[in-house]
């Protein structure tokens, strides 16, 4: 495997970086947003951390991954690195399953991913550990839908509830 | 098909992109026919025969169909039952094979021939002619697809809007070719007032890969709302206008206030990639308009991510306004580059 050449990663540091990623889903579902958390690791150091900020920033598309790419693109010009071999080596570990844009945007940018539950036929760059810590991803996903969208439309929240 | 000709300068088809069950040419299946020789046991046969191979997970069938020829010796044939691979492969097509237990009397039919007949029903009326030539088929008529699919849905005035529309994301694109940037535009306008929203062009060359035309769009919308991830600065024809000027537009979420791009229209260049059109998903898009489809793009073109059942959100999608402007797009030179059609 490319990444993380050169330096074995130990379960006990991926333990770690699992955990964190989940500390930052319990964040953004304390703020309000989709509780997603992900980590960006190249070479055992982590340069992206990102949480869901869709409502934060009135823009749909604000996921955790989205957010940390960015990261990386800053991490990338301040240490003055080429964000293409940065990307090609790095890992991200995500609290849930990448919806179809970020995985089409994590595809684009080469980055290997590490989830915790995560099915997939595209084959090719990608890595995942299934059912890593799931129960606590899937858990707080449905704390989040239980509550209500404060940026959803009226009308809206009201429907979901009639459906249930 | 009708075509616009407006300001004497362009002409252009807009289509209905549909999904991909719509837009598939008919498959067909085969199953076994026969002739009815005699008229007057037509209506016996085909209540005995439905009791025997009931077309219940095929009734857009038709049971009978007038001969196909006027020579023909009998005036029906009709279907007796769906050739199953196990049926076909033994070749039993008397009549005995077909009715062991004697559920059918055969008094009045022919000898069973095989024939290929339409496997699902007809969604549009190009699907429904096409189905109908090989047997006869019921189609429940969507006269919006109908009316879409001939170009015939919108008004010579809203497809002069569009075209202004479309013309602003070609201007988008050519200003942002001229910074280096890959030649697509989009534009996004409120449906219900055809007011612009914000105009942007492709910023993937600039500080950020994923900054296709469309997110970029979509992030202007979040801006023009009290949102947005990221400053234009450097990108000054990447613009967005307040929804509507008076009120300051508060972030308390009030009924009245824009939610995402609900109700909003997007026009692109180009078709968008898988990334863009499920960013246009999340947005909760009204309708997009592309101009030109592109290799890798996610609507018309593969995976028609906009009438994907399994999304919580769909939209009508049209392609071909102002196409050859989009398409020219394509050919402007940046300087010491080749370019490729990346999505
Ligand atoms: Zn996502
Ligand atoms: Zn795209």
């Amino acid at each position: 495997m490319e990444a993380e050449k050169g330096r074995a990663v130990t379960a006990g540091e991926r333990e770690a970086w699992m955990d964190l990623a989940v500390n930052m889903a319990k964040e953004a579902l304390e703020s309000g947003e989709v509780p997603v958390g992900c980590l960006m690791v190249y070479n055992n150091e982590i340069i992206g951390k990102g949480k869901n900020e869709v409502n934060e920033t009135k823009n749909a598309t604000r996921h955790a991954e989205m957010v940390a790419i960015d990261q990386v693109m800053d991490w990338c010009r301040q240490n003055e690195k080429e964000p293409k071999e940065v990307f090609a080596n790095t890992v991200l570990y995500v609290t849930v399953e990448p919806c179809i844009m970020c995985a089409a945007a994590l595809r684009m940018m080469s980055i290997l991913w590490r989830i915790i539950h995560f099915l997939t036929d595209t084959g090719e760059p990608f890595q995942c550990i299934a059912g890593y810590r799931s129960e606590e991803a899937v858990e707080m996903l449905k704390t989040f839908y239980r509550q209500e969208n404060p940026n959803a439309p009226k009308s809206k929240v009201r429907r979901k509830e009639c459906s249930k | 098909r009708k075509t616009v000709e407006l300001n004497g300068a362009s002409t252009w088809d807009v289509l209905p992109v549909l999904s991909e069950r719509e837009s598939q040419s008919v498959v067909l299946i085969p199953a076994f026919a026969a002739p009815i020789l005699d008229k007057k046991e037509a209506c016996r046969l085909v209540r005995e025969v439905s009791a025997a191979y009931p077309l219940g997970d095929h009734p857009h069938l038709k049971r009978v169909r007038p001969c196909v020829s006027a020579e023909s010796a009998h005036p029906l044939e009709m279907i007796l039952c769906l050739a199953s691979p196990r049926l076909e492969q033994d070749g039993s097509q008397s009549l005995a094979a077909l009715f062991p237990d004697g559920q059918v009397d055969p008094r009045g039919l022919g000898e069973p021939f095989l024939t290929l007949v339409p496997a699902f029903p007809p969604l549009t009326r190009p699907q429904y002619e096409e189905a109908s030539s090989h047997w006869p088929v019921s189609f429940h008529e969507n006269k919006r697809i109908s009316r879409a699919l001939s170009g015939c849905l919108f008004t010579p005035s809203e497809k002069a809007a569009m075209q202004s529309h479309m013309e602003l994301a070609v201007q988008a694109a050519r200003e942002g070719a001229r910074l280096n940037m890959e030649p697509v535009g989009a534009v996004v306008v409120d449906q219900a007032s055809g007011r612009v929203l914000a105009a942007a062009h492709d910023c993937r060359k600039g500080f950020n890969p994923l900054l296709h035309a469309a997110m970029v769009c979509i992030d202007l919308v979040a801006c023009s709302q009290g949102g947005g991830a990221y400053g234009y600065k450097d990108y000054p024809s990447c613009t967005f206008f307040q929804p509507d000027g008076d009120s300051g537009h508060s972030s308390s979420s009030g009924d009245g206030l824009p939610y995402i791009c609900t109700g909003y229209d997007m026009y692109l260049t180009r078709e968008p990639c898988v990334m863009c059109a499920m960013a246009l998903v999340h947005s909760r898009i009204g309708r997009v308009f592309y101009g030109v489809p592109s290799a890798h793009g996610a609507l018309g073109t593969n995976y028609h991510i906009h009438r994907c059942k399994d999304l919580n959100h769909r939209f009508e999608v049209f392609r071909g306004v102002l196409e050859d402007q989009c398409r020219s797009l394509a050919h402007i030179s940046v300087p010491g580059e080749s370019r490729k059609d990346s999505p």
